[in-house]
């Protein structure tokens, strides 16, 4: 089963006009101006679908979905959003429970009925939904697992980020479509098979890839002591020039490196300043002084970069029997969508979407946060993905005795 | 320097890397430079002769398996140990052909480096 990136791209695209339809039929209701950032398709574990949303309360509506698509969407609003969106419609209506959920019920029905209906026209056919269910809390009562008949472990998540406009202030729209749903409709959209992705190698690139992103943190743990886990591994889909806005506006200090062979492109591995610091610390055998980030700080850093790219990569190229090269680490600190603006734009020259792979590890121990993300040419990720022989995706890691 | 010491060349782009290289070896080995790049570990290696080299592959103008092609066959009784964050099969392969002597993956700690320098240069 195929999809090529031309469908890729358009269903990517209809879900970005249906959130563009949706925000603006919140704005002539509240008068509050928002736009659609990034939205983007991911094929992710069930487990991490509601990664996002970990932590925070949310409130939102719900909707099942049948038809030529069949599935579910949910619109979320942190709780703080949703009061301002309330009284906007409703003055001193955020203070009556009963009335904020109406509220809320209703803005939801008004936005999603746009963004489902975009689907239905573009389809040519009919897309029933169900009434709203109101819905609040955290990540899995937002977003629960999808329950959709079938064993997979990995779903398709098409999600939109919207922002307020001078606000830092957002909100989501998911929509996840049953997996036989949207591989039956990519399969009946597929206009070429040039330039076709095969999708059940795409699933079984993403668990490669989950086990490259645990070597990576056994790395992490093996060289500062700090007990590290993989926690979410996923391949996205976007239009290049909305790439570096997924890395965000925060400040991370990190590495770079190129990489050549089958796949080719960049790959970042990014931690947040103070994960840097407590990583960088961990690696040294004595006790820093400074409680900043400091030139010994960034030359740690360099290095378990250069061996968490390693990791990450490595079994990419034992399962598809090639070398992947890539380049010394180079120490990047800025902000993370000025990372990765010049890297989308180099890719940008040859491709107008890209594939996304994002990994994020995590500790119990400290407040730690680490990112790997890489930005793999299109052609070449095409080209490793009809070499990639399935009953090998476990060869991931190579004998060094066995060769010497 | 103690002169019944083996003399070790370590070759890495990382300062980080080269420190910790050299407090676990610089105990029971004299360590007779440190380089940042293949182009410089070849030039030193012809100048100090080293009984070992520790050879790091990714690094910048040249790589680890090139200078360690070029110093085995200038002197096939070189002994080089790859050290590396590389762990990849072909990238393994290929630094038999250049003539490695062993291979490291990083992270390490300092038993398995010692063991490591234990197969190719037996105290």
């Amino acid at each position: 089963m195929r999809v090529d990136i031309k469908s890729l791209g358009t269903f990517n695209q209809l879900a970005h006009e249906g959130a563009e339809q949706a925000t603006r039929s919140m704005s002539q209701m509240t008068g509050i101006g928002a736009k659609v950032d990034v939205t983007k398709i991911t094929l992710v574990g069930r487990e991490d679908i509601g990664e996002q949303l970990i932590g925070d309360d949310y409130v939102g509506v719900r909707f099942d979905f049948e038809g030529e698509l069949t599935g579910e969407t949910v619109l979320v609003f942190d709780r703080a959003g949703s009061e301002t969106i309330i009284e906007s419609l409703v003055p001193g209506g955020a203070a009556d429970e009963a009335m904020a959920q109406s509220s809320v019920e209703e803005i939801g029905n008004i936005m999603m009925s746009g963004f489902i209906d975009g689907w239905a026209d573009y389809l040519e056919a009919t897309i029933e939904h169900s009434p709203p269910e109101y819905v609040e809390g955290n990540a899995t009562d937002m977003v629960p697992l999808v329950e959709d008949g079938s064993d997979r472990d990995q779903v398709f998540l098409f999600k939109s980020e919207i922002e307020w406009v001078g606000e830092s202030v957002s909100f989501y729209i998911y929509m996840l479509p049953e997996y036989g749903s949207m591989t039956d409709l990519m399969t009946r959209h597929a206009d070429t098979e040039s330039d076709a992705i095969p999708i059940d190698k795409l699933e079984v690139f993403n668990e490669m890839t989950k086990d490259g992103t645990q070597r990576a943190a056994d790395n992490v743990e093996m060289m500062t002591g700090i007990e590290t886990e993989a926690e979410v591994s996923r391949i996205s889909f976007a239009p290049i020039e909305d790439v570096p806005k997924q890395i965000g506006s925060d400040t991370y200090v990190g590495t770079v490196v190129e990489f050549t062979g089958v796949p080719s492109g960049f790959l970042l591995v990014l931690f947040d300043e103070e994960s840097a610091v407590h990583v960088a610390e961990g690696m040294m055998p004595v006790e820093m002084e400074s409680s900043g980030l400091t030139d010994q700080h960034k030359a740690a850093i360099e290095e378990l970069g250069n061996i968490m790219t390693s990791g990450f990569v490595d079994g990419w190229a034992n399962v598809l029997q090639t070398s992947v090269d890539h380049t010394p680490p180079r120490l990047v600190h800025d902000m993370g969508q000025s990372i990765m603006d010049p890297l989308a734009a180099q890719v940008g020259q040859h491709q107008e979407h890209a594939f996304i792979i994002d990994s994020k590890m995590r500790t119990d121990d400290i407040e730690f946060g680490a990112e790997i993300h890489a930005l793999p040419n299109e052609k070449e990720l095409r080209e490793a993905l009809d070499e990639l022989l399935v009953e090998r995706a476990d060869q991931t890691e190579a004998d060094v005795e066995q060769i010497f | 320097m103690v002169l019944d010491m083996p003399d070790v060349l370590i070759a890495d782009d990382s300062e980080f890397m080269r420190n910790l290289l050299r407090e676990i070896l610089e105990e029971d080995h004299n360590i007779v430079g440190e380089v940042e790049n293949g182009v410089e570990a070849v030039e030193t290696y012809k100048e100090e002769n080293p009984d070992l080299v520790m050879m790091d592959i990714v690094m910048p103008i040249r790589d680890g398996i090139e200078a360690t092609d070029e110093i085995k066959t200038d002197n096939p009784d070189a002994n080089v140990i790859m050290c590396t964050s590389v762990g990849q099969e072909e990238k393994m392969k290929e630094a038999v052909k250049a003539g490695a002597d062993g291979y490291i993956t990083k992270p390490f700690q300092k038993p398995s480096v010692m063991e490591a320098i234990e197969d190719v240069v037996p105290s």
